[in-house]
């Protein structure tokens, strides 16, 4: 079942792009079922375990599958937003993007289920490739698929010149998901690099970051959706699965740089993101920031953070997708996204601006929502391991956080009706449902995040003095 | 349950308490998604759960007050929010006021609004935002722990901010939102930071577990988690130097200002540190920072409520002013008479703003006092609850504002702080000047709104306050009985003479018998001057106010050159006080300009030049002519190639550093 898992999308996206005709309602339709097929799979093979021989020299590899606990959340998300942007997909040529959506969502499932380092890394770049003939397709400049593919091939590569030289050194790669594996030696900081630098690239951080803004701007917005809130997870994922527990000498070792990488991506992207004038622009820079975040959370490797992190992976999916399709039917009722233009939505599209209100508060981090709590668990996280200062930081740029999310929200959805702008509906009934469910489990999370935190994504220590809290249950 | 020593009070279940909390939530919910089914219905759907609540609440009072083996107040575990965390309610005799006044002058407030509000194209909208704030205010102040205070805390800024914005296409209504929304967030983060420094002392979120270590943290810890809580409640209550929010808040409708920026939600920060009274007990220097803030708050805010022209404006600077002496009387240790200062503020405050709300309801939206004058006659309903409510806080005898506030002068001499002192008098006599200075030129003398605006020194009436306002709302077709928004401010008369009462009687005082076992019976003090003389200096000073408001706006001659001496004393003013002490200038150039020129260079220059250069430089070589194959054939697989090559190289380094096994 496993398999089919992965079979199941990619054989769906790849028909789809050998298919003719353009009926819009048929592609979605397959598109959609095909997403919530994936969602009944993983929940049906959560605990199943599938294994090929695949080399035996000059290391063994396996073609090994299996869910891990918090790939279950990624693979849940990676399927809602699929399903979300699938319906939310507005093309007179719907059917290639429909197909490359359900090709991205394939091969990010192997990524998330791999147990297998090679087969992980080979997943790794093939995830790249829908997304780079979308671009080339249908992006606003060549230049952004090219730019998007060198960085992030360079990533791929640098991962699987790392996962041969563990193989090398340890013998198997077959070692995602299961104890004892760690590794030591003298090669062993140079492949935590390897793998560090391609997880930075992926997620992004500073300064490996460049490729992002342009790529999220240029993406149709469906598929910016499921990259920005999903493939960028990939990174993040890879630091949970691999470096932490195949190399925890190394993450502590060498836990100062990437905090320090964490803090300045951090600040650098809210302050960015304060100033863009392209709606989608904002989000990409904001994105900066919060998973700057989570790579400090992941450094710090102290267990509160890392709960945290668990939770606002998903969250933070949950709000970036929402925004990038709440974003995209901006543009497409005033066909600009550009802040000096845009005003006024809000006063003919209410619904509109309701989903977009729900969707920045949790970006903005809003008690109540599931941002919200990621962050104050990640940051309690990071103040226990002792890093004050950062934790300073991470406040900060919750302000400005503030700030920017409400500098894009006023800016597109209030002040007076602007007149030289198109008027269109509001939502219509196939839009509302692309992005209520991601607002539902925004607000699902954030009044009950133990949903996620419980379910031993992370083992969660007991608090370190007395065992409880607030008011004690039995 | 299990470890008592977490626990505040008397852990049972408690439904009422639990209905109260989520009734509100169910009124805005339902106003919000069926209010264009239930168009005027809106108003009294959200009206009748705003009496319910108050009526549970009242209901709830035995549950708040028992006292058990020392425990005090109910309460209600709820949720497991994350494993070790837990998340419930507490109703104890300092939450139970609270949530008597938001209930209670929430409710007068909702019904006011059915007639505010009459006729407004979101009208179902307004009540949905007004029964979400209290919601959110409950959460804020029935929450067990700081997490689920945070949580209130937020979304009361969240509703504080759907409510200055009500009028979403006015770009200053706009303006005014986003800086209050931002500027509270500051102080959520406040909080947040004295969560993180609790919890890694205590592992714990609640208010039990964090109060009984209290003598445990050591002096800087505990002052670094007082200052952090401090930011929040400074924000959330508009202290210098952050309340320059306030006063733009103003921006939204009449009744929001009375229920969220005058009775309710700014006091969130006077609930907080009476709240935290076991922190802030252990620490002297806090309580001199808090102390001396609140004082400093109460001056700046009276200074710059005599020179507004703005009606709101007025009673918006008096209310930081007000919030300043609450501040003053919890932060030095007078928790009982600065939260009895909430208390009676909250019924005349909200009626002065209610009051304003009939003058601004019956003038078509004209807020400009200097366009008013003579609406004695005119409104006589308006003008008694006026006078009243200006009665009331100037502390003439008898009435409600006199008790507390002499007790908070009172305090902060008890408590050691005689600097304070002075200055909570000297508030009181300018308190009494700019409050009459608005009755005298808004009722007395002639009426004003057919004077040309510039003959009144109004330079610029789109931006004034003036008539200019009339596009917001659509007032001019309301046809709702008056008795709906005379019938709450009558009823809040009653309160605002009387409610002072309860304090009277010294130690006895009901008052103090409802509050002593929540902040421990004071201790005798050694009192340099009696109550009795500090309330005779304070009326002294009071009195001159009076007198000087009346000798420039009230007398005869005075009301005869009115127009003359507005204009005067509009054009002539220092530009200090214009600018109300360039707080606004200072934030923005400090915090505003400073981030967005960071943003700037970060965007403009830092990205496409330095960090991104020489990657571009590659994708520009790979992108070749732009034909799709060409680049393929050239730059994408030359570059393969080097990286395989270089692999290559790797692995061969490799195997000779290490040798053939």
């Amino acid at each position: 079942m496993l398999l089919a898992l992965v079979l199941l999308p990619i054989i769906a996206g790849s028909a789809m792009l050998l298919l003719r005709g353009e009926d819009r309602r048929l592609y979605r339709g397959i598109g959609v079922v095909v997403a919530l097929a994936t969602l009944v799979l993983a929940v049906a093979a959560r605990s199943e375990d599938w294994s090929a021989p695949w080399l035996r020299a000059p290391f063994v590899a396996n073609f090994h599958l299996g869910i891990g606990a918090l790939a279950f959340w990624l693979i849940v998300l990676l399927a809602l937003c699929t399903a979300c942007a699938v319906l939310a997909v507005e093309s007179a040529r719907p059917r290639a993007l429909v197909g490359q959506l359900l090709l991205l969502e394939g091969t990010m499932l192997g990524l998330f289920i791999s147990r297998d380092l090679l087969l992980f890394a080979l997943f790794y770049d093939l995830m790249l490739v829908p997304v780079f003939f979308v671009l080339l397709e249908r992006g606003e400049h060549p230049r952004d698929a090219w730019r998007y593919i060198i960085y992030n091939f360079a990533g791929g590569l640098l991962l699987l010149f790392a996962t041969a030289a563990f193989g090398v050194l340890h013998g198997t790669t077959d070692v995602i998901g299961s104890a004892g594996n760690a590794i030591s030696g003298a090669w062993v900081p140079w492949i935590f690099w390897g793998f560090a630098i391609a997880f930075l690239v992926k997620t992004p951080a500073f300064p490996l970051h460049t490729w992002m803004p342009n790529t999220y701007a240029s993406l149709p917005p469906p598929v910016a959706a499921v990259v920005g809130a999903v493939q960028s997870k990939a990174g993040l994922y890879g630091f949970f699965v691999i470096a932490m527990t195949l190399m925890p000498q190394e993450i502590a070792r060498y836990s100062t740089a990437l905090i320090v990488l964490g803090t300045i991506s951090l600040l650098y992207g809210a302050v960015a993101a304060l100033v863009q004038t392209d709606a989608k622009r904002v989000v990409a820079y904001s994105s900066l920031s919060h998973l700057g975040l989570i790579v400090i959370a992941i450094a710090t490797q102290q267990p509160l953070a890392l709960a945290g992190a668990a939770l606002y992976i998903v969250a933070h999916g949950l709000f970036t997708a929402a925004l990038f399709i709440g974003l995209g039917y901006v543009e497409e009722r005033e066909e600009t996204r550009s802040l000096a233009r845009l005003r006024g939505i809000g006063a003919n599209n209410p619904r509109l601006a309701g989903a977009l209100t729900i969707a920045g508060l949790a970006m903005l981090g809003l008690p109540g929502l599931a941002g919200f709590v990621g962050e104050l668990v990640i940051i309690t996280g990071i103040v226990q391991s002792g890093n004050v200062a950062v934790a300073v930081v991470a406040v900060i740029s919750v302000v400005l956080a503030s700030a920017y999310v409400l500098r894009l929200f006023q800016g597109i959805v209030n002040g007076p009706v602007a007149h030289d702008l198109p008027v269109r509906r509001d939502l219509t009934w196939r839009e509302g449902i692309a992005i209520a469910p991601l607002l539902l489990a925004l607000l699902y999370l954030g009044v009950n995040p133990h949903a996620v935190l419980a379910s031993g994504s992370v083992a969660i220590p007991r608090a370190p003095q007395s065992s409880a809290a607030g008011v004690t249950t039995p | 349950m299990a470890n008592p020593e977490h626990v505040m009070g008397v852990v049972g279940s408690y439904p009422l308490l639990i209905a109260l909390w989520l009734l509100p939530l169910a009124g805005a919910v339902l106003c919000w998604a069926f209010g264009p089914q239930l168009k005027r219905a809106a108003g009294w759907l959200a009206t009748a759960v705003a009496f319910a609540a108050f009526a549970l609440t009242v209901a709830s009072w035995g549950s708040g007050t028992q006292s058990l083996n020392g425990a005090l107040g109910a309460d209600q575990p709820l949720v497991r929010w994350m494993p070790g965390f837990h998340l419930g309610l507490l109703l104890d005799p300092l939450s139970l006021l609270w949530a008597c006044i938001i209930t209670g002058v929430g409710a007068l407030i909702h019904l006011y609004s059915i007639g505010y509000m009459e006729g407004d194209s979101a009208f179902a909208r307004f009540f949905a935002y007004m029964n979400f704030f209290l919601f959110a205010m409950l959460t804020l102040v029935l929450s067990d722990n700081f997490v689920g205070l945070l949580i209130g805390w937020g979304l009361v800024g969240l509703a504080s901010y759907f409510l200055i914005g009500f009028w979403f296409y006015k770009p200053s209504a706009v303006a005014a939102a986003r800086k209050a929304f931002v500027i509270n967030v500051a102080g959520d983060v406040g909080i947040m930071f004295a969560i993180f420094l609790i919890v890694q002392k205590t592992g714990s979120i609640g208010f039990g577990n964090a109060f009984a270590a209290a003598d445990t943290y050591g002096p800087t810890l505990l002052l670094a988690i007082c200052i952090s809580l401090f930011i929040g409640a400074a924000a959330k209550s508009a202290q210098v130097p952050l309340h320059t929010w306030l006063p733009d808040a103003m921006e939204g409708p009449t009744p929001v200002s009375a229920l969220i920026h005058a009775a309710t939600m700014v006091t969130a920060g006077v609930y907080l540190i009476a709240r935290c009274a076991p922190l802030w007990s252990h620490d002297g220097n806090a309580q001199l920072l808090v102390g001396t803030i609140g004082g400093v708050t109460a001056l700046t805010g009276a200074v710059l409520g005599m020179v507004q022209w703005d009606i709101k404006r007025i009673l918006a600077y008096s209310t930081m002013s007000q919030i300043g002496y609450m501040i003053m009387g919890v932060g030095v240790g007078a928790y009982e008479a600065g939260v009895a200062h909430f208390f009676t503020h909250a019924f005349f405050k909200a009626q002065l703003f209610l009051g304003s709300g009939l003058i601004i309801h019956a003038l078509a939206n004209e807020q400009d006092v200097r366009r008013m004058g003579g609406l004695r006659k005119r409104l006589p309903f308006a003008f008694i609850a006026m006078l009243v409510g200006v009665l009331a806080i100037c502390g003439i005898p008898g009435l409600s504002g006199s008790f507390s506030k002499d007790a908070v002068i009172q305090g902060a001499l008890n408590h050691g702080h005689p600097w304070l002192y002075a200055v909570g008098i000297v508030t009181a006599g300018m308190t009494a000047y700019y409050m009459f200075r608005m009755l005298f030129v808004t009722f007395f003398g002639r009426y004003r709104g057919e004077i040309d605006p510039s003959e009144l020194g109004i330079r610029h009436p789109e931006f004034a306050g003036t008539a200019a306002h009339a596009d917001t709302g659509g007032h001019d077709s309301h046809h709702a009985p008056a008795w709906l928004m005379n019938l709450p401010v009558a009823i809040l008369i009653v309160p605002s003479i009387f409610a002072g009462w309860l304090l009277y009687g010294g130690a006895d005082s009901p008052w103090h018998r409802f509050f002593d076992p929540q902040f421990g019976v004071a201790a005798p003090a050694n009192v340099p001057i009696s109550e009795l003389t500090t309330t005779l200096v304070t009326l002294a000073f009071v009195a001159v106010g009076i007198l000087v408001a009346y000798l420039r706006y009230g007398t005869a001659a005075a009301r005869e050159s009115a127009v003359e001496r507005l204009r005067r004393e509009s054009v002539g003013m220092w530009p200090i006080l214009a600018n109300a002490f360039y707080f606004d200038v200072a934030l923005d150039a400090l915090f505003v300009k400073t981030s967005e020129m960071l943003g700037r260079l970060v965007s403009r220059v830092l990205d496409p030049h330095v960090v991104d250069g020489t990657v571009r430089e590659a994708a520009i070589a790979a992108q070749g002519s732009g034909a799709l194959v060409r680049s393929l054939q050239t730059g994408f697989v030359r570059a393969y190639a080097v990286f395989l090559a270089v692999g290559i190289a790797c692995f061969a380094a490799f195997y000779a550093f290490h040798g053939v096994h």
